[in-house]
């Protein structure tokens, strides 16, 4: 029953997505009450997964392999949340497409997707997740250029260049693994990596396999993608990309972390220097964008970087990762509810204000304390304050960090790694800075010559999940051990954490002042460099917001684009050269030899005569002459006269 | 004996067929005639294929000049394999050639060369091989210069040229096999006589090296693969599809043959002359796929990628281990459908617009949804997305490479990855800009223009099984473990 629930859960969206597709060519409200009504369901039979702890399904021959699922503490988590996210992202989805086309391309898409990222999560072998991953990287490209707008059309090329690119590296790191672990189950990777002499080799594999779910997840350096594809696609679908595809990255890294370089300080250290470059560069990028959208997926990059922190932290903490493994899981939770909240709220204001520069949208949110309320809950519960959830996940991943420290300075010198303290606390502060920069300009600010309507501007669906998200922030910051500590029990053993020897006093005096650090920070950061520095006064007089971003500075069209046009040029020239080697031997032999007969000539007036020419036609590359002759003569005789040399 | 001549039934059939089809110049009773003689083929060909082990005799001279048909595992993948795509594809084309015109010679040389490939399948030593392989080459020429165009009539001659100079090479080989192995019946394993090869190993794989670049010609292995480029694009899109998938397998069949039963891999493992065919067909599969996606010429650029792909398939066969081998044979019927699957969209893109750019293709997929569909799942396919049907042939290659050859492999593997980024590179910007041209795409002039179902119908078949290969390949590789289980 549980094996068959498994394949259920993935192949039921899947069947959904066509049966929506062809209900949705003849009535659309029936296609929309049949997605909603999938989606349902699926959140249902995912609840109903719980019961059958430990269900596991194996596929024997299926894509060549096999593939096996399996539902434990932690991949059950991520699949009730996925499910979660999708149904509470469909019930909005209404309102946001009631103006725009191509509705039904969009649900096929989305429940495809949904399909496959079930897969993902459910997966009990690498083989597995791959093939999974890869129909969802293809499934949601189409979300990304469902607007077709100029902006869609070419974020979405740069997603999926990204997507195939890092799906095939992945592969590489797949194929390489395989050869040198002899298994792809996740639960049996652990060993059998540690048994592996080839290290070098090993990290090879995982850097490939890296690459593909980091490009998903965000990280640094294959970050550029998500700014642009965030912005352009659909609110819904910006929810889902933040909230659940950008995990499924995570999945991806934790596999490769916790399983194959389990407890591993080399490989830590790399995720963690990426992840804190990829925390500040989100941070930086997010307090310097003037998009409603595009600050928020800034924003997400910077929390994937704060995973990533994380997921680095375990391997450098090796058997005291208990409170990296709990700070990583409990971010991850929470970042997904907050960028949910967050992105739907984009949505609303996207779909009435028809715009989402903050100077356009300015005051916008005045009036509109539900609105207000949701931001405020996400704002609030992003920006690590005190009572909300995301307090707790950063302060445990603040303490991974000083307790690093702490075994490092028994050791003598802990320098380097006070300084990531401090970088993570500065990012907490922009956090905090880019949150504010946003809730004042939507939802304090006045526009100048603007009225505030009071029309409707939210339908109920849409309230009801902001309400229902915001207020789960707001419980599981105050009652944490209660709710989030035993999430991130049920989970860690998936990432090979042990238990806390005691829980953790998250309101202790030493754990409040990392977060107050944070506040002062950002408090600084917004009044100084937002008030002062990305803001001045145009014609009117008026203090707006501008973009100081310099527009060179882009990963994308700075290195990557000029690599690969200069690698396909010198591609396509080798081998141009080479596909053409036996074509010129036969051009070259021809001109050589097919001098001397004289050719048929047909006038052009008459196609029925034809007469030989006295004169041989002129095509040869040497004149006929009697040096010519000698020049083949003496050719013929040094090719003999080698002949004998050599025998 | 008298059992074996129905060997001569899936070879006979449609020459003879063939023949008469010539003669008939109504359309309707030309159709009627062709889907008898392609279906009934085909029936003979998977009839036969449940049947042990046969062979006959037809003509012997002495000594090895025979010729001679023998029934085994591998004859009956090939033809069960060619029989099945050229009756979807003879239905697709009643509907294409309509435009191309002479239609009773098109028709005829197409049923003829199922004879002359299903007599390849069943070739029992390499005279026999030798002589299909050549008749071959020339009964698709006609079905090269179709249009009678002088840009067709040069492609065609090139064909040709290349073609004859390739199976040249194979035959100087078949001299030196002819002493040096116990006979040139094709037997599992090899007939090679250790005794008298001792101490001419190199003469050997030298002979080696020049049979297998001679019939890769056909399978468009550098240094002669530039004949397909020039003869695909040029003649009509059904003949090119089968040139592409079916006839470049030919190729593979007689490197197959003289690799894996003549000459044996025990023999050949290790050799310099592995190494250097390893690394052709590594160059062949990067430069095909490279050229394929500077190419705009859409027919053009298939032919290209044909090149790549099918350097797959030596790859893996060079491996000479067997999952290298079931991974080229994987490759072998996936490409063999896709490629087909491609080139008949490419037609049908051609037959309904006219346009044979891929610059002109945005928004095609708003005219004719149901071809870039199934466009769209064999571009998936040939990258090899899982779970689609390249996916898995993928996988054994890799494997194959990674497992036995240490640098060489790693650097295999990465080649054929690098080739499914650049394939993805030529594939998938049609479908996007096909579904996607953008929000200020004129939507006016579009009007459907989705072909009948003698087009839709094969298609739609190919592009099914383009991801049910790929989702249950279980039967398949079952049965090419069967056939590798013989010969390693």
């Amino acid at each position: 029953m549980g094996g068959f629930l498994l394949i259920f859960l993935v192949l039921f969206p899947m069947a959904g997505a066509v049966a929506g597709y062809l209900t949705g060519r003849r009535s659309k409200s029936a296609r929309d009450w049949l997605v909603l009504a999938v989606t349902v369901i699926e959140l249902l039979g995912t609840l109903l997964l719980l019961y059958f702890p430990g269900a596991s399904l194996r596929l024997d021959g299926v894509c060549g392999l096999g593939l096996t699922f399996q539902a434990d503490g932690f991949r059950l988590m991520m699949s009730l949340l996925t499910a979660a996210v999708w149904m509470m992202t469909t019930l909005p989805s209404r309102s946001y497409f009631a103006h725009r086309r191509n509705r039904n391309r969009y649900d096929l898409f989305l429940l495809l997707a949904l399909g496959s990222t079930m897969g993902i999560f459910l997966s009990g072998d690498l083989y597995t997740t791959f093939i999974f991953f890869e129909m969802m990287s293809f499934a949601s490209y189409v979300w990304v250029v469902q607007e077709e707008t100029p902006e869609a059309i070419n974020a979405s090329r740069s997603y999926l260049t990204i997507g195939v690119l890092g799906g095939l590296v992945t592969l590489m790191g797949v194929f390489l693994l395989y050869h040198l672990a002899g298994t792809l189950q996740l639960d049996a990777l652990r060993e059998a990596c540690a048994s592996v002499e080839d290290r070098r080799l090993l990290y090879a594999a995982g850097g490939c396999i890296l690459f593909g779910f980091a490009a998903k997840a965000g990280m640094f350096p294959l970050h550029f993608w998500m700014p642009r594809s965030y912005t352009a696609a659909p609110a819904p679908a910006t929810a889902i990309l933040s909230a659940v595809l950008s995990k499924a990255g995570i999945f991806g890294v934790l596999v490769v972390s916790c399983g194959v370089f389990y407890r591993d300080a080399d490989w830590g250290m790399l995720i963690l220097i990426l992840g804190v470059v990829t925390m500040l560069l989100g941070a930086v990028l997010g307090l310097f964008s003037i998009n409603l959208k595009r600050t928020l997926a800034c924003s997400s990059m910077s929390q994937i970087g704060f995973i990533l922190v994380g997921v680095g932290m375990q391997g450098l903490l090796g058997a005291h990762n208990q409170l990296a493994v709990y700070g990583t899981v409990l971010h991850m939770v929470n970042h997904s509810l907050i960028k949910l909240i967050l992105f739907i709220i984009a949505g609303v204001v996207f779909t009435k204000a028809g715009s989402l520069d903050l100077n356009e949208i300015r005051g916008w949110g005045r009036g509109k304390p539900l609105l207000a309320f949701g931001f405020l809950m996400a704002a609030v519960g992003v920006g690590g304050i005190p009572l909300w959830s995301g307090y707790i996940s950063k302060t445990l991943l603040h303490e991974s960090i000083v307790e690093y420290i702490e075994v490092l300075a028994a050791n003598g010198g802990a320098g380097w790694m006070r300084a990531v303290e401090w970088l993570f606390l500065i990012a907490g502060g922009m956090t905090l800075a880019y949150m504010a920069k946003l809730f004042v300009a939507v939802f304090v600010e006045k526009k100048p010559g603007s009225k505030e309507e009071k029309s409707s501007y939210m339908d109920r669906p849409t309230a009801a999940v902001l309400v229902v998200s915001g207020l789960a922030l707001l419980v599981f910051g105050l009652f944490a051990h209660n709710t989030m500590d035993k999430i991130a029990d049920a989970s860690r053993s998936f990432l090979g954490g042990e238990a806390l020897e005691h829980a953790v006093q998250y309101f202790s005096w030493t754990n409040l002042q990392g977060a107050l650090i944070s506040l002062a920070i950002g408090a600084a950061l917004y009044f100084v460099v937002v008030r002062l520095l990305l803001m001045k006064k145009d014609e009117q007089g008026v203090r707006v917001y501008v973009d100081r971003w310099p527009s060179w500075a882009d990963l994308e069209k700075l290195v990557y684009r000029p690599l690969l046009q200069g690698l396909a040029f010198v591609g396509a020239f080798c081998s141009r050269v080479v596909a053409s080697l036996a074509d010129w031997i036969i051009a070259l032999v021809n001109r050589l030899f097919y001098k001397k007969a004289p050719q048929t000539v047909t006038p052009k007036t008459d196609e029925q005569f034809g007469a030989y020419s006295d004169q041989p036609l002129h095509r040869g590359i040497v004149g006929e002459t009697l040096a010519y002759e000698l020049l083949l003569y003496g050719a013929g005789v040094v090719a003999t006269l080698l002949y004998l040399l050599l025998q | 004996m008298f059992k074996s001549i129905v060997l001569l039934l899936p070879v006979l059939l449609p020459l003879l067929g063939g023949l008469a089809v010539f003669r008939l110049r109504d359309a309707k009773i030309r159709r009627i005639a062709v889907s008898a003689i392609v279906l009934c083929t085909l029936a003979s060909a998977v009839g036969i294929s449940f049947l042990p082990d046969l062979s006959l005799h037809i003509w012997e001279l002495g000594g090895s000049i025979a010729i001679y048909l023998r029934l085994d595992a591998m004859g009956r993948f090939f033809l069960c394999l060619v029989s099945g795509i050229w009756t979807l594809v003879a239905f697709f084309a009643y509907e294409y050639m309509r435009h191309e015109g002479k239609e009773e010679r098109f028709f005829g040389f197409y049923t003829m060369t199922l004879g002359i490939l299903m007599g390849l399948g069943l070739a029992g030593n390499l005279l026999t091989l030798y002589m299909f392989y050549e008749m071959m080459t020339l009964i698709t020429v006609p079905l090269v210069i179709h249009n009678g165009s002088r840009e067709a009539v040069a492609a065609g001659f090139k064909y040709l040229g290349y073609s004859t100079f390739g199976a040249g090479l194979a035959l100087i080989g078949f001299f030196f096999l002819n002493k040096y192995c116990t006979a040139t019946t094709f037997a599992a394993g090899g007939t090679l006589d250790l005794r008298l090869a001792a101490g001419n190993e190199n003469l050997l794989f030298a002979v080696w090296l020049m049979m297998m670049i001679g019939f890769g010609c056909k399978a468009g292995m550098l240094p002669l693969q530039a004949w397909l480029p020039t003869a695909h694009p040029v003649a009509p899109a059904p003949a090119s599809a089968v040139l592409s998938g079916i006839i470049t397998k030919a190729g593979v069949l007689a490197i197959i043959r003289v690799t894996f039963y003549l000459f044996g891999a025990d023999f050949l493992r290790g050799s310099w002359a592995q190494t250097t065919l390893l690394c052709l067909a590594l160059a062949t599969v990067f430069a095909g796929s490279m050229l394929a996606y500077k190419e705009k010429i859409l027919k053009k650029r298939l032919a290209y990628s044909t090149v790549s792909q099918v350097s797959y398939v030596l790859f893996g066969l060079f491996l000479l281990n067997g999952v290298g081998f079931t991974g080229a044979l994987l490759q072998v019927v996936f490409h063999a459908v896709v490629k087909n699957l491609l080139f008949l969209a490419a037609g049908a893109i051609i037959y309904k617009t006219g346009k044979t750019d891929v610059r002109e293709l945005v928004g095609i997929g708003k005219e004719m949804p149901v071809v870039i569909w199934c466009f769209a799942f064999g571009a998936l396919s040939l990258i090899g997305i899982p779970p689609t049907a390249g996916f898995v042939s993928k996988w054994y290659l890799a494997q194959g490479g990674i497992s036995e050859y240490g640098a060489l492999g790693i650097v295999g593997a990465a080649v054929l990855l690098v080739s499914a980024l650049l394939t993805a590179g030529y594939l998938l910007p049609i479908v996007t800009r096909g579904f996607f041209p953008g929000r200020d795409f004129d939507y006016a002039p579009l009007e459907k223009k989705e072909p009948s179902c003698y087009m839709t119908v094969p298609l739609a078949i190919l592009a099914v099984l383009a991801v049910l290969l790929g989702v249950f390949p279980g039967g398949l590789t079952q049965f090419i473990g069967g056939i590798s289980a013989a010969l390693f």
